[in-house]
């Protein structure tokens, strides 16, 4: 069962257009993982989705219905099933409000007041891993590994269908970062919950994510399984990204993809395939739009993608 | 390990802490020696102007005219005015003109300025760039002017001078609510909200303003003896309190016409702004360094 | 065997707080020679900002030295005045940062930033002007001539970190010193400042201290590793010893946990569990024996010291002393 779709969505800001047509789709119970790095638009998408930034074109369907370009009142609704966990872990906690205060909000955003909030916020804090005493604490009082479990609590408190989380382990340390990641996939089986998780780092992405799909200025260049993904890459930039990460390993071998050049300007776009500006494989046909090619749930972008 | 929704004794603190936030925000103020002077001032200022109609030694509005213009004794401790009336009485009673002007202007133009700041900086362009061009206008007019123009049209009174310095002063509030509102506008933790849902009203109210309120409370102490002085000033140009209320203003307006006969008239008006001026200037610069490390330190 | 550039022997600092005397760090000891690339690998509160405020003699104000000497190309630091210490820093010992706008100044443009920093030198103002150019050039910055006329906010994170590379660079100092200088970066970007460093090593030949909680990047780019947790050395050795023959048990669950490590999709990630102790309270035994899931009798009770484990390789763990002959 598809729980979101999107179709074709742009957004520009001004002049610049940042999204130039972005599809996809995450079934229930799936998580997919956006990798990109920084001006691919994965953020600007997240925040498409989440209704926070507007889109001029395309459709964001969830469960069917269109949520692109809905007021607030009416976006609303959907906000108790589309909850989103941000970059940030402390600077996205309201700082003059307690934990206990913090995680309950979504509560009183719906007007749930009746409930018993102490009890929820108590409930809570145990499904993250954190002490109840954690409730009368401040923002700044946390490490960055507590304040990320308090955005997980705070994004799970109405039990959503989707999360969406952008960079979910940025900043922490590589020790608490398993934790995490544990913790998001326990969630997932206890709540059948979907998930979205954009990030720059493929180590995670391999250890959470069923479908992913990589993004470059704004657009989708490769989508797969992630097994798929990994070791059958088909697109030069996976390839690139792929083999950039760093290995612990002092005697690994580093038959690297080095880009040429630097990422391309948003308002200096390269004709043809976007990408070809720094690929190390472009040809001439690359001065044309590639189209988007559908194999078997392995889809690319290229005209002469890698085996 | 007791089971946490088991154990009664685990409370769930709800609320900010106002409270526990506010006492150590005063202790902080009182660890200073200038901070603390501030404070005692201000705390003999408030305590003159609350209970002013009982210690006063004598009548300060009762015509006296057998004591009339009498230097410093044991029985009137600054002497007497043209009107036989105890200088030393005027002057705890002034205090109290002074409050009553000072507590509505300011923390009424504190919390308008508030208000009309978080709608400039949240809302739309064109409703951010009409109330700023108001704010302009408004701080253009030199603060006398526009009281002769009030005057003119209502009539000198306490009220008169209320509103006068409480419409200049919004502006100041205002443009620094404004600008931290613009500043928190983006962060991720209102962001943050949005995503959940939260109202306007929500954002602003629970969100922002405790954020910004500590900054205005800074402003406002380091207001109240400029609003005393524009009041003082008013008196003495005589567009303020009606006689035979006495204000410092007024105070200094007799002692400048009498100062032959005795200066003990300027001195009962002089020096308490002075002193007064120097206390609220000492305690919000002391709130300021109190206020501005704590928001710094939480990073 | 010539000594070493820097010297670090059992330096211990202390920070007044109000909670009392935070120990961060303890008993440091580990060198540098000459064309050495070091890498530090520790996590939050591993004591890395405060080694390096403590190299470059800029520690705040509640910072107190306990123990220890610090000496650089022979002169003991600690002993140095403040103006020795000046002459020394940005010439001799330079450092970037893991945000590049910490070098740089937002209102003023590369080319007179670039200029200023060689204020050093007494040559013409036309041969600072080039010498910026040249090493915009070796950083990779194409159109060097241009650029220099632009503003920080003009560029991308990657070709910020790059400028602040050559600006540290271009005294050619004998020790650079990089904080986290990657960590802010994708993936691509990082790689190739990896890239740059080595290659600008190799022509300048300067020892480079390379702190980063990045285990890949400290793989590839450094040849001698120490290890550090909460303000002590655990470990230090070449990278070969650290990698293939960790001796502490943090170190090897650090390596355990890198999710780079993991080839193969998991079900479960490892994870080091609890966190770093707190170091305002006196500590007896070792640094690690909360975490750590191999402790003995003996840990709890003395704070293991550093021995040599193997060639160029030291641990502090007491399950290393069960492996010593009698």
């Amino acid at each position: 069962m598809t729980l979101l779709s999107v179709s074709n969505l742009k957004t520009s800001y001004g002049k610049t257009t940042v999204l130039t047509g972005v599809s996809f789709h995450i079934d229930e119970g799936e998580t997919y993982a956006l990798v990109g790095e920084s001006g691919s638009g994965k953020t600007t998408l997240i925040r498409a989705i989440a209704g926070l930034a507007p889109a001029q074109d395309g459709l964001i369907l969830f469960q069917g219905k269109n949520i692109r370009g809905l007021s607030d009142r009416k976006m609303r609704l959907f906000r108790k099933d589309i909850s989103l966990m941000f970059q940030d872990p402390v600077g996205s906690l309201s700082p003059r409000l307690t934990v206990g205060g913090l995680i309950t909000e979504p509560y009183r955003i719906q007007g749930m007041n009746n409930r018993d909030l102490n009890a929820e916020a108590i409930r809570l804090l145990e499904m993250v891993g954190l002490p109840a005493d954690m409730a009368g604490r401040y923002p700044f009082q946390l490490s960055g590994g507590q304040a990320r479990r308090v955005g997980v609590a705070r994004a799970l408190a109405l039990e959503p269908k989707l999360l969406l989380a952008d960079e979910p382990t940025a900043g922490l340390d590589v020790s608490v970062q398993g934790e995490l990641l544990n913790l998001l996939n326990d969630l997932r089986d206890q709540l059948g919950l979907s998930m979205l998780i954009i990030t720059h780092n493929l180590n995670i992405v391999r250890h959470v994510s069923d479908r992913m799909g990589i993004m470059y200025l704004g657009q989708l260049v490769e989508e797969g399984t992630t097994e798929d993904v990994f070791h059958h890459s088909k697109h030069p930039y996976t390839r690139a990204l792929l083999s950039a990460s760093p290995k612990p390993d002092p005697h690994a071998k580093m038959d690297r993809i080095i880009l040429q050049g630097d990422p391309p300007s948003l308002l200096k776009r390269p004709s043809g395939c976007e990408f070809r500006s720094r690929c190390p494989f472009a040809k001439d046909i690359c001065k044309e739009k590639p189209e988007w090619n559908e194999t078997h749930g392995h889809n690319v972008r290229c005209f002469i993608p890698l085996s | 390990m007791s089971d946490p929704i088991t154990d009664k004794e685990t409370k769930v603190k709800m609320s900010d802490h106002r409270q526990s936030e506010f006492l150590k925000i005063v202790g902080g103020v009182a660890k200073n020696p200038l901070g603390l002077i501030g404070l005692i001032i201000v705390g003999v200022f408030v305590f003159c102007a609350l209970f002013a109609d009982w210690i006063v030694p004598h009548d300060p509005v009762g015509m006296n005219i057998k004591d009339r213009l009498q230097g410093p004794s044991t029985t009137y401790f600054l002497g007497t005015d043209q009107l036989g009336r105890d200088t030393f009485s005027r002057l705890i009673m002034g205090s109290q003109v002074a409050l009553k002007v000072a507590l509505p202007a300011v923390f009424g133009a504190m919390f308008i300025g508030l208000t009309l700041g978080m709608i400039a900086g949240y809302g739309p362009r064109w409703l951010d760039n009409f109330l700023s061009l108001i704010f302009d206008t408004i701080r253009s007019f030199p603060t006398v002017m526009f009281a002769l123009a009030v005057v003119a049209l209502v009539g000198p009174s306490l009220q008169t001078v209320v509103f006068v310095v409480m419409a200049t002063s919004i502006p100041i509030y205002g443009r620094v609510a404004r600008t931290q509102t613009l500043a928190l506008r983006n962060s991720e933790f209102i962001l943050a909200e949005r995503s959940m849902g939260a109202s306007l009203f929500r954002i602003l109210g629970i969100h922002m303003m405790p954020n910004i309120i500590g900054v205005l409370s800074v402003l406002a102490a380091m207001d109240i003896p400029t609003v005393i002085a524009l009041e003082a000033g008013l008196s003495f140009l005589g567009l303020g309190v009606k006689p035979p209320t006495p204000s410092w203003g007024s105070l200094l307006k007799d002692g400048y016409a009498l100062i032959r006969q005795t200066p003990w008239l300027i001195v009962a008006g002089g020096l308490p702004i002075i002193i007064t001026t120097l206390g609220f200037t000492f305690l919000g610069e002391t709130l300021r360094d109190v206020v501005d490390p704590r928001l710094r330190k939480n990073r | 065997m010539t000594a070493p550039l820097l010297q670090i022997d059992g330096v211990t600092i202390d920070y007044n707080t109000k909670k009392g005397n935070l120990r961060a760090l303890r008993d440091i000891s580990f060198d540098v020679n000459k064309g050495e690339i070091v890498g530090i690998v520790g996590e939050s509160g591993c004591g890395k900002s405060t080694l390096i405020s403590t190299i470059l003699q800029l520690l705040p104000q509640n910072a107190e030295w306990k123990k220890g000497a610090i000496n650089f190309k022979g002169k003991n630091l600690i002993a140095c005045s403040e103006k020795e210490m000046r002459d020394m820093r940005g010439k001799d010992i330079s450092v970037i940062f893991q945000d590049p706008m910490q070098s740089l100044n937002p209102v003023i443009t590369i080319g007179r930033q670039m200029v200023d920093i060689q204020h050093r030198s007494t040559s013409p103002y036309a041969e600072k002007w080039q010498k910026s150019i040249d090493m915009l050039s070796m950083v990779g910055i194409a159109d060097a001539e241009t650029r220099l006329k632009q503003h920080p906010f003009e560029f991308s994170g990657g070709m910020l970190q790059r400028i602040a590379i050559a600006m540290a660079l271009m005294s050619r100092p004998d020790l650079l010193i990089a904080d986290e200088p990657t960590t802010a970066l994708d993936a691509t970007l990082e790689v190739e400042i990896i890239k740059r460093l080595k290659d600008l090593h190799k022509e300048m030949g300067c020892s480079i201290l390379f702190i980063s909680h990045h285990l890949g990047v400290i793989a590839e780019l450094c040849q001698r590793v120490v290890v550090m947790y909460a303000g002590s050395v655990v470990e230090f050795g070449s990278v070969d010893e650290i990698f293939f023959n960790p001796k502490h048990p943090y170190t090897r669950r650090l390596i355990e946990c890198d999710p780079g490590h993991i080839k193969e999709r998991a079900k479960r990630l490892p994870t080091i569990p609890g966190e770093i102790p707190d170091l305002t309270e006196a500590l007896e035994g070792c640094i690690f024996q909360e975490r750590c899931s191999e402790t003995i009798a003996k840990c709890k009770t003395a704070p293991p010291p550093l021995v040599s484990v193997g060639q160029n390789h030291q641990a502090a763990c007491w399950l290393n002393h069960n492996q010593e002959p009698e």
